[in-house]
């Protein structure tokens, strides 16, 4: 009983927010708003027993990606932005595709997953984790390691300010 | 015995009892209790920054050969309270070109998430109020959202000075932030456990019957994890000699330039809640935690070294200059991180051998 | 609490990732409603896992993948942002169009 309430008021803020993301003619507050969004997606994952997932997300995606996309509206703004508009003309055929889609997944969600009703136990999941990455799942698990390197690579790469660039 | 852990849990079951014999419904009394233990953790982290704070003022005015507040009490023990009743009295200006709401709510990302914190501190036997499975990713993951409470300083003032200590302070604090959980890695690897209080617990053994078993004895993974720790954390407080966000020579005061009153004082209480933090996870992870010899009490000794700690923190502001920020992003890479890198590969080799 | 709610909570933010990434001018916004579709595709890993399969961590196992590839394609993307604005000075989608013919 709790726990939907629970459930049904961290998906109320979730959505709140993800509509504040995508609609929010400040760009700032959109990034602002999407923190909040994850952080309510680790919420939820706690909520559904999932500890370290819900803190890695917060360590990764607020601590890390979000604060990196801050920075970046903070480098990339113009005193122009605030006053034009921040949707593409196509937006009303956007809505109506997104609303479609919206309502055909949550249609056949509950066509085939509506009955399964199982109690998500609470246990600790880090160390399963941990075992399951370094032995059945150990090549993807290198495999993202060497992503990671050329993310890292190809980010420096593009970043970086070439001198002869700046010249005439 | 002088534990307050036991002492306090046998109070809490009794009055629980107590209440429950007298009509209160169990789940009442239990809601009860947790609020009780809740709101006296916040109590304590309200407390602890105007402590640190004063001590910050006497050991700078100490180090400097001066006599620091002398004024209100007894050797100006209550000047923080004056300045704190000053702040809560001033004028709350926000600025004509401020984005409002972000600025409003600035102090209060960035200081919240300091009172979460506190939550799987191990303060003694029996003193853990939470004790979570993944208590340090916890700590790292929900102190990082005081970054973002210190970019929205930085946005929402409307000031360029304010603006570039927001961005001096995300790249710096993303930077550090890294070598900070990489230096960790080598105990969870060691102890095998997530929980800041298993590894506490974990380092109270005894080699040769004497010597203690804390981690920075372990000659070198533990000295140099300390190391980098301790660095990683300065710079996560914004301290100098790592303080370029708020730098007062070049940006004024950097993020908090246009916050006045209760909301500056919510940044100054985080700040300091931060370097607690950091001093009782360097005690609990490196220095044995509540270890006192058998003599003194656990909380008592976790307390101790954790003022330590502190101690260390106010003696790395007041000796050391400031660095430049080119100097600082490549002292965090190409040094603390391959280091940190290292360290994580030499405590794999040890395990190995060990086993 | 059915599996069902979790599934429905996903999909609707997956939809408003689709509208965000439709319809956002500046590529800031594009990328943001990306990650808000990578959330919603966790949720429902994470759901599925915990509601079908309790017992083992396969479903949370994609998860660590899926947030370390969101982390590598933010980093690159938003570096990509960088280059693109330091070349002509603004981020909207309709200004990129020095390759027309």
């Amino acid at each position: 009983m709790i726990e939907s309430l629970v459930f049904y008021f961290l998906a109320f803020l979730v959505i709140g927010f993800a509509v504040v993301v995508v609609t929010s003619r400040n760009i700032f507050h959109s990034a602002l708003a999407l923190t909040a969004a994850l952080s309510v997606v680790a919420g939820i994952f706690a909520l559904l027993g999932a500890d370290f997932l819900a803190a890695s997300q917060v360590l990764v995606y607020v601590g890390g990606i979000m604060i990196i996309m801050l920075f970046v509206v903070m480098l990339s703004q113009q005193p122009t932005d605030a006053i034009r508009s921040q949707s593409n003309p196509q937006w009303p055929f956007a809505l109506l595709f997104a609303i479609a889609i919206a309502a055909e997944l949550v249609q056949k969600y509950r066509t085939f997953f509506g009955a399964v009703e199982a109690r998500p136990g609470i246990l600790p999941t880090s160390a399963p984790i941990g075992r399951l990455l370094l032995t059945e799942m150990v090549i993807p698990f290198e495999a993202v390691s060497l992503v990671l390197l050329a993310a890292l690579v190809g980010a420096v790469v593009f970043a970086q300010d070439r001198q002869e660039s700046r010249l005439p | 015995m002088l534990e307050l852990g036991p002492f306090l849990s046998s109070m809490i079951q009794g009055g629980r009892s107590w209440a429950v014999s007298h009509g209160v419904p169990p789940i009442g009394a239990q809601i009860a209790i947790m609020s009780m233990e809740v709101g006296i953790t916040i109590l304590l982290v309200s407390l602890v920054p105007m402590v640190l704070v004063y001590a910050e003022r006497k050991v700078s005015a100490f180090m400097q050969a001066r006599l620091g507040p002398m004024e209100v009490g007894p050797f100006g023990i209550l000047q923080t309270l004056a300045d704190g009743i000053k702040l809560m009295f001033k004028e709350d200006v926000i600025p004509e070109g401020a984005d409002r709401w972000v600025h409003i709510f600035a102090p209060i990302i960035a200081c919240g998430p300091a009172f979460v914190c506190f939550a799987p501190l191990p303060f003694g036997k029996g003193l853990t109020l939470v004790d979570l499975d993944t208590s340090i990713l916890f700590i790292f993951a929900v102190s990082g959202l005081s970054t973002i409470g210190i970019m929205m300083g930085g946005w929402g003032s409307g000031n360029k000075f304010s603006m570039l200590g927001g961005i001096r302070a995300a790249a710096q604090l993303v930077s550090y932030e890294i070598p900070r959980v990489l230096s960790v890695v080598p105990l969870l690897m060691f102890y095998g456990t997530q929980s800041l209080k298993g590894i506490a617990l974990a380092q109270q053994a005894r080699i040769w019957g004497f010597f203690p078993k804390w981690f920075i004895f372990y000659f070198p993974i533990g000295p140099i994890a300390f190391i980098i720790f301790l660095i990683c954390s300065v710079a996560e407080t914004n301290r100098t000699p790592f303080d370029i966000a708020e730098a007062e020579s070049e940006l004024v005061a950097g993020f908090h330039t246009e916050f006045s009153g209760l909301k500056f004082a919510l940044f100054f209480l985080a700040e300091y809640a931060y370097v607690f933090l950091a001093s009782a996870m360097a005690a609990a992870l490196f220095l044995g935690g509540g270890d006192g010899f058998g003599i003194i009490p656990t909380w008592i000794s976790f307390l101790m070294k954790t003022f330590a700690m502190s101690f260390t923190f106010l003696w790395f502001r007041w000796t050391f200059p400031r660095m430049r920020v080119d100097q600082l992003m490549s002292f965090c890479w190409k040094f603390l991180l391959p280091l940190a890198l290292i360290n994580i590969l030499l405590t794999g080799a040890w395990i190995l051998f060990r086993s | 609490m059915r599996l069902y709610h979790f599934l429905a909570l996903s999909g609707i933010l997956f939809s408003i990732g689709i509208y965000g990434v439709l319809s956002r001018r500046n590529i800031l916004g594009i990328l943001m409603s990306i990650e808000l579709m990578f959330n919603a595709a966790n949720i429902n890993l994470v759901a599925f896992n915990q509601f079908l399969y309790p017992g083992n961590v396969w479903g949370q196992g994609f998860v660590v993948f899926v947030i370390t590839l969101a982390a590598a394609e933010a980093v690159v993307g938003l570096s990509l942002v960088l280059a693109i604005y330091r070349n002509i000075k603004s981020v909207y989608t309709e200004n990129m169009n020095i390759l027309h013919g």
